[in-house]
């Protein structure tokens, strides 16, 4: 599967974050977007994600993100944003349950029980198996991280798309969450290999689990290419407009 | 919560509220066994007519009067608190309600209207006050709606909110301005407005009943599309739910069971607020279970308060939308502050 966004422009009011972005990511990549705050990753993994309005074409093998019903939308892309409502106190299983909504075949009473095995595999994955019966205002940030990780996961999809997901993690998860980031997308859903796409802050995290790296600053790609390449102090001065390396070395 | 847990509560609340509203139906100014009551019932539904021993006075005080009141309470009383449910989890907001889109104001500017200018339709005969409370009550909603979607292409939860209250505001301002111009009709608006199940019969019931039907059946359809609404637009659009197709459409089932039990009874508060916070108190927050027993527990405070209301200063009726603040808000406040969750 392949995912193309042409010439995509957001504008919230008269402010435009995105200006004419091209991308093209293949089923098996691993992408890292990077950019300084403001920059317009979260909105660019949201226009991927098919959820807001823009200008330009998102294709997902032809086919327009955003134009698709939700819920097959949701069967090939997962979204996990930087920031989740949480209005009603529910369980982290029953949170975790909600994210097999697009692919289960929960009837409003009854839970698919493959649905539910499938919902308690990804919460062991992500380490909050035994929070099961824990209610989200009693989490830490950090738990409740790996509570919204698992409800992604437990969606089911290729095409997983991160938003900062090493938030609130201490560095022990940020580890583990690397190591479960690179088995999943070594692996396949159906026939499509999983396709990891994150903004990450930590670039250590984002060196660990990526290959890729697309860089942007004021809306637009500045970089992209191999990872490696794309994390040299000169290419991250030109993003961040500040010396990485000296900051590293104190 | 374990499912044997749950079940006990649900049995529990049903017998519960059926108890409160078989206790509603034979109390009053005159009071009957549960024997005769039974009677008059069977004795209705198999055409047989008042059984014998039976004074007929009896069987026209519990067949014609309390019955359909007391069961148009709790229909009332249910469908304004499943509404709430729904609005809360949708608008992500514990202040929103069946009245947030300015249905009540709308069904009140439509009977106010029909009271000023007295108009009549003879096909509608009894029915004008209401059909014209629900007609505007209903219009206000769809404005409301458009409005939003005019001003803000994902129709947001404050886009909403706010233009509800807006346009509330301003149609009320338009009531009371009326109301003021017509001093001859402003008692009959004012009591209108304070809300009343008297002289509520079986007809009215019958049009009730498959509205709260189908607003109870359709609501919990979308239970799973409301858990997952109640953690935001953007992460329910990522979670595979058309959020604004969502909300419109449950706004509207909304719109139409709140629009038809005020142009019914008149405006009555709190309930449609406070059942819904109090039912996920005791059931958890999931809406499979919030949107049912939202219904029954909604109703049966509903049939409680209507009986207080035509008891409490016999032979004088006091308005039932002053008897469920009056009961309901201490209550509310006892349950949400002091009860800490017992799932």
């Amino acid at each position: 599967m392949e995912l193309n966004a042409k010439n995509v422009r957001v504008s919230y009011g008269k402010t435009e974050i995105l200006k004419g972005i091209d991308l093209t990511i293949k089923s098996g990549e691993k992408v890292f977007i990077g950019g300084a705050n403001g920059s317009g990753k979260t909105t660019l993994l949201r226009v991927l994600s098919g959820i807001i309005p823009h200008e330009g074409e998102v294709l997902l093998d032809g086919k327009d993100v955003f134009k698709m019903k939700r819920k097959d939308t949701a069967k090939y892309i997962s979204l996990m944003p930087q920031t989740s409502d949480m209005y009603f106190p529910y369980t982290v299983f029953e949170t975790v349950l909600l994210g097999t909504y697009a692919s289960a075949g929960n009837t409003v009473f009854r839970n698919n029980a493959s649905d539910v095995q499938y919902a308690l595999k990804c919460m062991e994955d992500c380490g909050v198996l035994e929070l099961k019966d824990r209610h989200l205002d009693e989490l830490s940030g950090g738990q409740l991280q790996r509570v919204l990780l698992a409800r992604t996961f437990a969606q089911g999809s290729p095409f997983l798309f991160l938003d900062e997901p090493g938030n609130n993690l201490d560095i022990k998860y940020r580890a583990e969450l690397c190591d479960k980031l690179n088995s999943w997308a070594a692996g396949k859903t159906g026939d499509t290999d999983n396709t990891l796409v994150a903004v990450f802050h930590d670039l250590e995290q984002a060196r660990r689990c990526c290959t890729r790296a697309v860089l942007m600053k004021d809306g637009k790609v500045i970089f992209d290419g191999g990872i490696d390449e794309g994390l040299k102090p000169e290419m991250l001065m030109e993003v961040y407009d500040f010396d990485m390396a000296s900051y590293v070395k104190g | 919560m374990t499912k044997k847990g749950t079940g006990l509560k649900i049995v529990i609340s049903a017998v519960l509220c059926l108890f409160i509203l078989v206790f509603a139906i034979r109390s009053g100014s005159v009071y009957i066994s549960l024997k005769d009551l039974l009677g008059i019932i069977g004795g209705h539904i198999t055409g047989k007519g008042t059984p014998e021993g039976i004074d007929p006075m009896m069987d026209s005080i519990f067949w014609v009067i309390r019955m359909p009141r007391a069961l148009m309470a709790f229909m009332v009383g249910g469908a304004l608190s499943i509404s709430g449910a729904c609005m809360q989890a949708l608008l992500q907001n514990p202040l929103a309600s069946s009245y947030t889109l300015g249905v009540s104001s709308g069904a009140s500017l439509g009977a106010t209207l029909v009271l000023i200018l007295e108009i009549s339709v003879p096909v509608l005969a009894g029915f004008m006050l209401p059909a014209a409370g629900f007609v505007f009550g209903l219009a206000t909603v769809v404005f409301a709606l458009m409005l939003a979607s005019a001003i803000d292409k994902s129709v947001s939860n404050t886009t909403v909110v706010l233009l509800g209250m807006v346009l509330s505001l301003f149609v009320n301002g338009i009531v009371n301005l009326l109301s003021t111009l017509s001093s001859d009709h402003s008692k009959q608006i004012v009591l209108w407005m304070m809300g009343s199940f008297s002289a509520r019969g079986w007809d009215h019931c019958a049009i009730l009943f498959p509205i709260c039907i189908l607003g109870l059946v359709s609501l919990m359809l979308m239970s799973r599309k409301m858990d997952i609404m109640s953690f935001g637009d953007l992460q329910a659009q990522a979670m595979g739910v058309d959020a604004k197709k969502t909300k419109i459409l449950a706004i509207l089932i909304c719109a139409l069971l709140t629009g038809v039990s005020v142009s019914f009874t008149g405006v009555i508060g709190f309930i449609d607020l406070a059942a819904p916070h109090v039912v996920r108190k005791i059931f958890g927050p999931s809406h499979k279970l919030v949107i049912p027993m939202s219904f029954i527990y909604g109703g049966a405070f509903m049939a409680l308060c209507d009986l207080i209301s035509r008891t409490l200063l016999s032979p004088r009726e006091i308005p039932v939308g002053a008897v469920t603040a009056l009961i309901g808000a201490p209550f509310f406040a006892y349950v949400f502050f002091t009860s800490r969750r017992k799932r």
